[in-house]
């Protein structure tokens, strides 16, 4: 089996969206954009309706999933909108309600939910109510429509908002020989919401757009709905009454519909826009904005952090919306004046980006167009508490341009391609409403969706792969958020944590390399994986976590509880959590035929403790431990040897865990190391920390021998020595080969030594670039096909591309039974085994083509120089087979004919294959996750004529060769080395019997398993790849001609390469014995899988369809 | 014929007292025989005994066992009391059977023997527990004066594990009765004569170097 590193099972895909769920909004991505900005589908200039149907499609691919509208109404446009003439009706330039409708179904079809604005603060002074209040007599209903004065000096306590335009928030009508109130523009006069007309024809509008499918509203300019004397007319109580009816309206009659609440007001403000849940879902966090600027612009997390411990908090059902930009000013109306001079400074010291309170740029320009620091707004934006709004040109990184009036510098056409007029409109480019950036740096030529969909470096990949990694989980929206203090100022670090999602985030606010030691003891013991590459890291521990992060780096983890550690990860366990053992005699202690006679009910006690706690909890937790996740009564010593070597000492202990049928054997040297003078001792000891010993005053610790280099020093000693070293019921014997003095040469002891590494079965030691000392672990009493094998292959056929035996380490019991403990190897320098290679280079290959357009396809030899490699596997893997083949004296190597005998067998053993795993399968079914489930039936519906087609398999099978074979052979087995391949871990399948795994085979058998093996490289790289469904289905087809190249590629080789040897006489890849080979390896997956992790069940799952026939056969 | 009949006489008391002995020396032999079993199992019992109560880990410890090794003994101490417990039983049978047998000389000596073995066996124990108890003060001792870093601290440690040997030795030989008086007073002459001479060489002719190694032991400007 591929020991496969599984990622951290993702959450699906958030709920809410798409689904029947009133809380969608919390878990939405927020894409803002004017309809005139976007694309002109005929050719007069302006954006329309038409033209976002078109890229609907872009804005799904984005990873956004709601679209926010700006205004679209008819209006004189006098305020890109915002003043609006008529509240139920599209502004003919955009198209016609039909084009909104169809817009919106197209929307709804592909996920993506709507808002639009809802601006009932103010309507244009076009609007016909106004030109009916004008007329009006005053005191009338329809003059009340409007807030009317015959002074101008009523609410003198009121700010002035355009304080670049404006000079009073009232305006004197000559035909209403009346003053208006107006707080933005005086062209924007504001409703009168005493009078419950308006707030009536309100309702109507409100219900308008509810019922053409609309999903939410933006309340623009709320706070400012009523006006009061003697206040500041901002937040008045009258306006959340208002407030509470717009909700109480859409609460009766729509479901899963809400409201965006724009208060550019201080956070606790704010708050009471959300009221006790009766008043907006959403309300924007204006502060934070422009505090996140602050806050990379004085490389201190300290702006970030003050603003959101003043953040209140707010009711379950609410949340945050914030943004890095808009479509107006970055306001800094929510900072003080003296950091708004900084800001000014350092983001606009060009005064003409300046405009009333706040700077008229893009994210881009804003940022330098800096890629890492525009990233790292991004990833803050992103994993702050809230729902992100992204301005649209942002996710390519467009311009703005600050010679254009107002704020319509940043409100200039999309950027599509290169062509004229960037792509956004075919017309002639003096009838465009504004004119499309054109510098060197943000303009259309260099900066534009066509050119960056294709590059997968650029800012728009990476803001797609960021979007689909924050929707694998609900924490960025839903989690609560708590700061870390590190004590790096520079460093931002906070956790988000939902349920039994935590994700950290760890952000680089300066420009140079940072390190930061983070204090995660609460968190202890769990795998951070970093989101966006699915990284494991080690395992967080005792001390405080330390990362280093480039400038303006950031990483996202999510602190998972069943991601392995990565592979090269040497576990160090706090010997503070281990138990104590006192001893009192030294290793006498454990021995109660060893201690004086007043001693010995105390040595049967600690004896007892050792064999039945500490012992066994050290061991669970070991990977070499076969029994995972089940729980050892005991470890009992069933032999032992003191062993004295100088001035160390060992015991070397054979266990036994477990009784009856459930009873293994496992080997387990001890060491011992004290505080007083075995400094360097104690400490590799502790990173395999059995327990604390003390005797009297001394303490040490008590440890796994592997780690103590004089022990394994010993151990080559004793085997250059070929000593014999007696237990109490048999002995050791170490053992050199012939190879031992060319291996190892003449100063093996100065070798220096390794820290163990654990794998599934065995620890492996290295001294020096020249030997590796592999302690096996659990043990099988009689001959090992390891090292019978690897003696064969050394000493007889020396074959070259395996790894050398120097030594053997065995115990002979009193019974005759021979057991080996341990292998001393030729060191083989390598650049990792076959299977993370294969893994790596796929997940790359996919990972730079998931943002890139489905319709580009691959160059002919994109896997060219992969597929050299493979060929240089199948020739090594058919020149093994031709060693094994080669004849020989040693009955146990010796070929044989197959037998029909033989194939009768093979056919048997993949039926009771077949039988155990589908019945497997059938009481499983519900553990298999729900998309594979269809598979899972589908492959129980084949038993029959898998049945049938293992007994066509073998029919024409007449000739062929038994040898030894490697047995369980896949990429794991093999490691890369300089453009080559040493095979390794000539073990046999675990799951076989030791007689079974020394049995002759068919070498198709090994020919399978490495064709099975690339098959799970293809899905899990797949799988690894692909953040969601859709990702999944777009790079599955790469992953799989990938596959189907590798896989013909290898057997085409080890094809040309055996042929002649006579091992086999049918090789039509899935036919005869090599199909019913792939068949039965899948079938062993499938149980292997179903019984360790069903989540991985669709692998084989697919592998037996494939082997059913290719109508079977999609992925 | 009186020579005839005399000697038939004779020969028929003979035979009469042959007759007469048989039994008892065939209960004699039984006697040994059974005596010899017990023996063997009393070994046997007294060794394994010995050996489940770790008393061997003691000997061992104690340092008899290298001494009786080191003496020529193929086994250990176990064995060693062992073996007697196997001649107490053999000896006690043999008494028997001799005593059985009218044999009263033999019978007394062989009581002089058995009585011996039990302070053997005493002897034993003081010596296996006396000499583990003069290591183990010897090594704290030892220990004591290192941790007080006082120099010769193994010398103090062997001076002392010295001292206790003679006391447990002249114990042992006090149980078995050898020596007696002889070994007491040249014991209390050697003890005398070690006392004086230290005296001596601290009053008189090593003024010096005893104040010397008063120095380097308690050394007054630490």
């Amino acid at each position: 089996m591929n020991d496969v590193q599984a990622p951290a099972q993702e959450s699906s895909t958030p709920s809410g969206l798409g689904v029947d769920d009133p809380l969608w909004y919390k878990d939405a991505v927020i894409y803002q954009m004017n309809i005139k900005a976007f694309l002109d589908s005929n050719e007069d200039g302006i954006g329309d309706f038409a033209g976002l149907t078109s890229k609907l499609n872009y804005i799904r691919d984005l990873g956004v999933n709601t679209i926010w509208l700006m205004p679209f109404y008819p209006s004189p446009l006098k305020d890109d909108g915002y003043d609006i003439s008529e509240y139920t009706n599209i502004h003919p330039q955009f198209g016609t309600l039909e084009d909104f409708r169809t817009m919106l179904t197209e929307a709804h079809k592909l996920g993506l939910k709507v808002i639009t604005e809802l601006v009932i603060n103010h309507t244009s002074d076009q609007h016909p109510w106004f030109q009916a209040a004008r007329r009006a007599p005053a005191g009338s209903p329809e003059r009340d429509f409007y807030v009317w004065s015959d002074t101008d000096q009523k609410y003198l306590g009121t700010r002035i908002i355009f304080v670049d335009t404006e000079s009073s928030n009232w305006t004197w009508d000559p035909v209403a020989k009346a003053y208006y109130w107006h707080r933005f523009f005086s062209h924007q006069p504001d409703l009168n919401f005493d009078n419950p007309q308006v707030l009536a024809a309100v309702l109507r509008i409100m219900r308008f757009w509810l019922d053409l499918g609309v999903d939410g509203f933006r309340l623009d300019a709320i706070p400012y709905l009523v006006e009061r004397e003697g206040t500041n007319n901002e937040n008045l109580r009258e306006t959340h009454d208002v407030i509470r009816q717009l909700r109480a309206a859409i609460d009766a009659n729509y479901r899963n519909r809400f409201l965006l609440a724009e208060a550019n007001q201080w956070p606790e403000d704010v708050r009471e826009y959300f009221g006790d849940e009766d008043e907006c879902h959403m309300a924007y966090h204006f502060p934070l904005m422009p505090r996140i600027y602050m806050s990379i612009a004085q490389e201190d997390r300290y702006p970030i952090t003050e603003i959101m411990q003043q953040t209140p908090d707010i009711p379950d059902s609410c949340q945050w919306a914030i943004f890095l930009r808009n479509h107006d000013e970055l306001t800094l109306e929510m900072v003080t004046s003296k950091e708004r001079d900084y800001m000014y400074t350092t983001y606009a010291s060009d005064v003409r980006a300046r405009i009333n309170l706040g700077i008229r740029r893009r994210l881009s320009p804003l940022m330098e167009n800096d890629q890492d620091r525009i990233k790292l707004m991004n990833s803050l934006l992103l994993s702050m508490p809230g729902s992100p709004i992204l301005y649209y040109g942002d996710e390519i990184g467009m311009g703005d341009n600050v010679f254009i009036g107002d704020r319509n510098g940043v409100r200039t056409p999309m950027q599509w391609s290169p062509d004229r007029n960037a792509g956004f409109s075919r017309a002639d480019p003096q009838r465009l409403y504004l004119p499309p950036i054109m510098d060197p740096v943000y303009g259309y030529q260099a900066t534009n969706v066509e050119a960056q969909i294709r590059d997968p470096g650029s800012l728009l990949s990476w803001t797609k792969r960021v979007l689909a990694v924050r929707k694998t989980s609900q924490a960025f929206g839903r989690g609560t958020r708590r700061f870390l203090k590190p004590g790096n100022r520079k460093v931002l670090a906070y956790l988000r944590e939902y349920g039994e999602d935590s994700i950290l985030c760890v952000a680089n606010l300066s420009r140079s390399a940072q390190p930061v030691e983070l204090n995660l003891a609460a968190f202890k013991g769990r795998v951070p994986v970093e989101m966006l590459g699915r990284t494991t890291f080690p395992p967080i521990g005792d001390l405080p976590y330390l990362l280093t992060l480039c400038g303006y780096g950031f990483y996202w983890f999510r602190l998972t509880h069943d991601a392995q550690a990565p592979s090269w990860h040497e576990p160090i366990f706090s010997i503070d959590e281990r138990p104590v053992v006192v001893l009192f005699d030294g290793w006498n202690t454990l021995f109660r035929d060893r201690v004086m006679p007043w001693r010995i009910g105390m040595a049967e006690k600690t004896r007892l403790q050792f064999e039945t706690d500490t012992l066994p909890r050290f061991i669970e937790a070991q990977r070499w431990y076969a029994g995972k996740g089940v729980a050892i009564d005991r470890a009992h010593i069933a032999d032992q040897a003191l062993w004295q070597d100088g001035k160390w000492s060992w015991v070397l202990a054979l266990l036994e865990l477990g009784t009856g049928p459930e009873a293994a054997s496992y080997f387990m040297p001890l060491a011992l190391a004290w505080e007083d003078g075995e400094e360097e001792r104690l400490r590799n000891l502790g990173t395999a920390a059995i327990a604390k010993v003390r005797q009297q005053a001394n303490v040490g610790v008590m440890g796994d021998a592997y780690a103590d280099e004089a022990f394994c020093r010993a151990l080559v000693g004793a085997m250059a020595a070929g000593r014999d070293i007696a237990t109490a019921q048999g002995k050791l014997q170490f053992r050199p080969t012939a190879a031992f003095r060319v291996l190892a040469g003449e100063d093996y002891a100065a070798l220096p030594v390794t820290r163990p590494r654990g794998s599934s079965s065995n620890t492996v030691v290295t001294l020096g670039e020249r030997l590796i000392l592999k302690g096996y672990r659990r043990l099988r009493a009689g001959a090992s096909p390891e090292l019978e094998m690897g003696l064969y292959l050394t000493e007889v056929v020396r074959f070259a591309n395996c790894a050398a035996v120097a030594g053997v380490m065995q115990y002979l019991g009193n019974d005759g039974q021979t057991t080996v403990l341990g292998m001393l190897q030729a060191y083989v320098g390598n650049q990792g085994d076959g299977w993370t290679y294969a893994l790596e280079y796929l997940r790359r290959h996919l990972e730079e083509h998931r943002t890139a357009p489905a319709t580009d396809g691959l160059p002919l030899e994109a896997h060219e120089a992969f597929l050299m490699l493979m060929r240089t596997l199948a020739q090594r893997t058919a020149e093994l087979h031709g060693a094994l083949a080669s004849a020989s004296d040693n009955p146990d190597f010796a070929p044989q004919a197959l037998t029909r005998a033989d194939f009768e067998a093979y056919r048997e053993r993949a039926v009771r294959e077949l039988r155990s795993a589908f019945e497997l399968l059938k009481s499983n079914l519900e553990q298999i996750p729900a998309p594979d489930r269809p598979k899972a039936n589908e492959v129980l519906a084949l038993q029959d004529k898998l049945l049938a087609r293992i007994g066509a398999m073998t029919a024409q099978e007449t000739a062929g060769r038994k040898i030894r074979i490697h047995g369980d052979y896949h990429l794991g087995q093999v490691l890369l080395t300089r453009n080559d391949f040493v095979i390794v871990d000539f073990e046999g399948e675990p799951g076989h019997g030791v007689e079974e795994r020394r049995a002759k085979q068919s070498p198709l058998r090994d020919v399978a398993g490495m064709l099975r093996s690339f098959s799970y490289a293809e899905h899990s790289a797949l799988r690894s790849a692909a953040h969601d469904e859709v990702e999944y289905t777009k790079l599955a087809p790469l992953a799989h001609a990938w596959a189907t190249q590798v896989r013909e590629a290898f057997l085409t080789t080890y094809d040309a390469s055996a042929r002649d040897s006579s091992l086999y006489t049918s090789f039509t890849p899935g036919r005869g014995l090599l199909g019913l080979f792939e068949l039965e390896k899948a079938l062993y997956e499938l149980r292997y899988e179903l019984s360790n992790r069903p989540s991985w069940a669709g692998i084989p799952l697919q592998g037996i369809l494939e082997a059913a026939g290719d109508d079977h056969a999609k992925p | 014929m009186q020579s005839l009949n005399l000697l038939l006489d004779t020969t028929r008391e003979f035979f009469h007292q042959v007759a007469a002995l048989l039994p008892r020396l065939v209960l004699a032999l039984a006697v040994v025989i059974i005596g010899w079993l017990l023996a063997k199992i009393i070994r046997f019992a007294i060794e394994r005994g010995l050996r489940a109560v770790n008393f061997s880990v003691l000997t061992q410890r104690a340092g008899t066992d290298h001494f009786l090794q080191s003496a020529g003994l193929r086994g250990d101490t176990t064995t060693l009391f062992g073996l007697v417990g196997y001649w107490m039983v053999l000896i006690a049978a043999l008494m028997v059977a001799f005593n059985g047998l009218g044999l009263t000389y033999a019978t007394d000596l062989l009581q002089r023997v058995e009585l011996f073995g039990p302070k053997v066996l005493v002897a034993g124990v003081v010596m296996v527990l006396g000499s583990y108890f003069a290591r183990f003060v010897g090594e704290a001792v030892d220990r004591f004066c290192r941790d007080a870093q006082v120099a010769d601290a193994d010398m103090f440690g062997k001076i002392t594990r010295y001292f206790i040997m003679a006391f447990v030795i002249m114990v042992a030989l006090s149980e078995i009765e050898v020596g007696g008086d002889i070994v007491q007073r040249a014991f209390l002459i050697i003890l005398a004569g070690i006392v004086l001479a230290l005296a001596l060489a601290f009053g008189i002719g090593g003024k010096e170097w005893a104040a010397a190694l008063l120095e380097r032991w308690w050394p007054r400007n630490k």
